[in-house]
C-alpha cells in the first residue's frame, strides 16, 4: 500500500490525505457532537449541585471592552482559564474563598475564546468584581504605580479615552461572574 | 540522469542539460531573507520590553501587544515559509529532472506573497487582530494566503506531475504531503473558527497551531533537510524504508495532538487522554528520521568542519530531537503542571522553530545561493560566524527560559508566594534572554547581509 505511494503521486496524495482525515475528523467534528457542555450555556440553581449560577451573554458595552481587550493583545500575556489544579483554584481565590474551575459551558459565547497559553500576567478567568474603577484607572495608566516590580506595559491611551476605558473595565468586571462563587457576593467593595 | 544547471552556474551547458530559471526561488529567498533581518529587530525590542517595560510604552503601536503578533507572524510567514517555499522552488525541480512548471506563475506568488506580509504589518501594527494565535490575521489577508498557497501548489503538483524520474524521493512527499495538509489545517484554523466559539473555537483554534508546527514548518523543513543532508554531504540517504515510516506516521499521527495544549483547561478530559496519547506516538516518526540522518552522516561527520550548510542541518537534527522529545514530555499531565503557561513554552517553541526548522532554511539558503547566482558565497568566514552567533544565542534563549520557565512554574505551584513575587524573580531570566536574543540578531544580520551580498554584489567573482 506504502510502497505504491513511491512512483504514484495520486496514490500519495489520497493516502496522505485518507490518513490525516481519520484524526482531523475525529479531533474537531466529533468532540463537540459528544460533549454538550461545550455548547450548552452554564445554568445551575441547585446548590446541591455545585456552584450556582447561569451564564448571560456580554451587553454591548461590554463587547466593546472585549473588543479592545483583543486588540491590544491582552491575551498574549494573561491566560483566562481556572484549571483543575491546586494551583490555580487557590492563587486565583479570593478572601479564602476558592476559584470555581473553568467549564466548557462558561465559554459558550466566547468568539473569540481568549483561553490564552502564557502567564507573564495572572489568570484573569475570575478577576470580575476583585478590584474597583479607579484601581484599574491607576493601574491602566501605569501598572508600576500600584505594583511593583509589574512589566505590564502602561496604557494611557485607554485611560484617557473615557469611553474605551468604561468599556473595558466593563468587561474585566463581567469574567468569570457567571458562577456566583464569592460569600455574600462581598467582593465588590 | 543528465546534468542539471543554474542559469547563471555555466556559460555554455552540455547538449541535453537541464538549465532551471530559479527566477521564482530567487525571489522568495531574498524576500524572506530580508523579513528575517527585518522582524529581528521587532524580536529584538520585545525581548528588551520584558528588561525595560516603559520601552516604547506610549505609544499604541508598538506595545508588546501588538508587536508580539509582529514577530511571530513575521517570523512564521515572512521568514520561515517564504524560505521554505523558495527552496521548494529550487529543489523540487531538480528532484524531477524538468524545470519549474510555470516561473510566470512563481512570479506572481512571491509578489502576492509580499502583499501579504506588508498588509500583516499594517493591520497587526493598528490593532487589526482577530484574536487567534497564528491566525491573527484579518479574513481578507487570510484569503489572500489561501490564494497564494493554491498558486504555489499548483506549481509543484503539475512539476511532480511531469516528472522525469517515476520514483518519488522523499523530499517530494514531504512537499506535496506539506502542501496538501497545510491547506485544511490553514481552513481550520481560520475560517472553521469563525462557525465556533468557546471551547469548541479553542479546539478548532489549537488543532491549527499546533498542526502549523506539525504539519507545516515539520513536514517542509524535514523536505529540505532530507535533499540538503545528502546533498551537502555528497553521501546517499541511509534508508528509503525508514523515510517511509517516518513520513507516514506523521501523517497519520500528528493531527489528534491538538488538544494537549489544553491539559487541565476546560475541554474533555478524554480529548486531553487522547491528545496525550497520540502525543507520545510523536516520538515514532521523529526518531525514525532523525535515525535515518544520523546514519547517513555515519562516517562523514568530518565535513562538519568545512561545510556550514551541514554544520546549520545537523545542528537543526539534534534540535529537532530535543524539541520533539520535549513535546511529548510536556504532554504528561504531571510535567504540564508545571511548565504549561511559563517562560519554559517560549523556550520549547524558539527550539523548534529557530532552532530545527530555520536552521534547516538557512543551510538551504546557504547552499542553493551561491548555486543560482552562480557565484561563491561572499565569505565563509561570515557564514561561520553566523552559526556560532546563532548556535550560541540559541542555546542561551532555550536553556535560561527552560531554567526560568520550570523555577516559575514551581513557584505558581506554591500558592504562599505572591503572583508579582514570581514575576519579579524572573527578571535575570529575562536579562540573559535578551543577551541571547542580541546574540541571534547578530547572527542574523551576518547572514542576511552575506546572502544579499552574494546575490547582489560584485559580479566578476568566480563560479562555483
Amino acid at each position: 500500500m506504502f510502497k505504491k505511494a513511491d512512483n504514484n503521486a495520486l496514490w500519495a496524495i489520497g493516502l496522505s490525505l485518507v490518513l490525516f482525515f481519520i484524526g482531523g475528523l475525529l479531533t474537531t467534528v466529533v468532540p463537540p457532537l459528544v460533549d454538550s457542555s461545550w455548547s450548552k450555556p452554564f445554568e445551575n440553581h441547585d446548590p446541591a449541585k455545585g456552584v450556582t449560577g447561569k451564564l448571560v451573554p456580554l451587553n454591548e458595552q461590554q463587547k466593546k471592552g472585549r473588543a479592545i481587550y483583543v486588540r491590544e493583545g491582552c491575551w498574549y500575556c494573561h491566560t483566562q482559564q481556572i484549571r483543575t489544579l491546586l494551583a490555580d483554584t487557590k492563587r486565583y481565590g479570593w478572601r479564602g474563598v476558592d476559584a470555581p474551575i473553568s467549564t466548557p459551558d462558561e465559554f459558550v459565547y466566547d468568539d473569540p475564546h481568549m483561553f490564552g497559553t502564557k502567564r507573564t500576567g495572572p489568570d484573569l478567568a475570575r478577576v470580575g468584581g476583585k478590584y474597583d474603577t479607579q484601581w484599574h484607572r491607576t493601574h491602566f495608566r501605569n501598572p508600576r504605580d500600584l505594583v511593583k516590580g509589574s512589566i505590564m506595559p502602561p496604557y494611557p491611551w485607554i485611560v484617557n479615552n473615557p469611553e474605551e476605558f468604561n468599556a473595558l473595565v466593563a468587561y474585566l468586571q463581567s469574567l468569570g461572574r457567571s458562577k456566583d462563587w464569592r460569600p455574600a457576593n462581598d467582593y465588590e467593595k | 540522469m543528465q546534468p542539471q544547471f543554474s542559469k547563471a552556474e555555466v556559460a555554455n551547458a552540455p547538449e541535453g542539460a537541464v538549465i532551471h530559471d530559479d527566477l521564482s526561488a530567487k525571489w522568495f529567498l531574498i524576500s524572506s531573507v530580508s523579513y528575517f533581518f527585518i522582524v529581528g529587530i521587532i524580536a529584538v525590542i520585545i525581548a528588551a520590553k520584558f528588561v525595560w517595560p516603559d520601552l516604547m510604552g506610549t505609544m499604541s503601536w508598538l506595545t508588546y501587544g501588538r508587536l508580539r503578533p509582529l514577530h511571530v507572524n513575521g517570523m512564521l510567514f515572512g521568514w520561515l515559509l517564504a524560505a521554505d517555499i523558495g527552496l521548494a522552488y529550487y529543489v523540487i525541480p531538480r528532484l524531477c529532472g524538468v524545470k519549474l512548471w510555470s516561473e510566470k506563475l512563481g512570479l506572481a506568488t512571491a509578489a502576492l506573497w509580499n502583499v501579504i506580509i506588508l498588509g500583516a504589518v499594517v493591520t497587526l501594527l493598528a490593532g487589526l487582530n482577530q484574536g487567534w494565535e497564528y491566525a491573527e490575521l484579518p479574513w481578507y489577508l487570510d484569503i489572500l494566503v489561501v490564494v497564494a498557497w493554491i498558486m504555489f501548489g499548483i506549481n509543484i503538483f503539475m512539476t511532480v506531475a511531469s516528472r522525469k524520474y517515476e520514483a518519488m524521493y522523499v523530499t517530494i512527499w514531504y512537499t506535496m504531503g506539506c502542501i496538501l495538509w497545510t491547506a485544511f489545517v490553514y481552513l481550520t484554523g481560520n475560517f472553521a473558527t469563525l462557525f465556533a466559539t468557546g471551547t469548541n473555537q479553542a479546539n478548532l483554534n489549537w488543532m491549527y497551531v499546533h498542526n502549523a508546527v506539525g504539519l507545516i514548518f515539520t513536514p517542509i523543513g524535514l523536505a529540505i533537510a532530507y535533499y540538503f543532508i545528502p546533498r551537502a554531504s555528497n553521501t546517499p540517504l541511509h534508508s528509503h524504508k525508514l523515510s517511509m515510516v517516518g513520513f507516514w506516521s506523521l501523517a497519520f499521527v500528528y493531527v489528534w495532538t491538538g488538544a494537549h495544549h489544553m491539559l487541565h483547561g476546560p475541554i474533555s478530559q478524554w480529548l486531553q487522554t487522547i491528545a496525550i496519547a497520540f502525543s507520545l506516538m510523536l516520538l515514532i516518526p521523529v526518531w525514525a528520521v532523525v535515525y535515518n540522518l544520523f546514519a547517513t552522516m555515519k562516517g562523514q561527520w568530518h565535513q562538519l568542519r568545512e561545510s556550514v550548510p551541514l554544520k546549520f542541518l545537523m545542528s537543526g537534527v539534534v534540535f529537532y530531537l530535543l524539541t520533539c522529545f520535549q513535546g511529548p514530555m510536556h504532554s504528561l499531565r504531571t510535567v504540564n503542571a508545571i511548565v504549561s503557561k511559563t517562560d519554559w513554552i517560549p523556550g520549547h517553541a524558539h527550539m523548534a522553530v529557530l532552532g530545527c526548522f530555520s536552521f534547516f532554511a538557512i543551510a538551504g539558503t546557504y547552499y542553493a545561493v551561491p548555486r543560482i547566482w552562480g557565484k561563491a558565497l561572499h565569505s565563509d568566514s561570515l557564514a561561520n560566524w553566523s552559526y556560532w552567533m546563532l548556535m550560541i544565542g540559541g542555546l542561551g534563549f532555550f536553556t535560561t527560559l527552560w531554567l526560568g520557565g520550570f523555577w516559575q512554574g514551581w513557584q505558581w505551584n506554591n500558592v504562599s508566594i505572591p503572583f508579582i513575587d514570581t514575576v519579579i524573580a524572573l527578571k535575570p531570566i529575562w536579562i540573559v534572554r535578551f543577551v541571547s536574543g542580541l546574540m541571534m540578531f547578530t547572527g542574523i544580520v551576518l547572514f542576511a547581509y552575506n546572502i544579499l551580498a552574494t546575490a547582489l554584489g560584485n559580479p566578476e567573482e568566480a563560479a562555483v
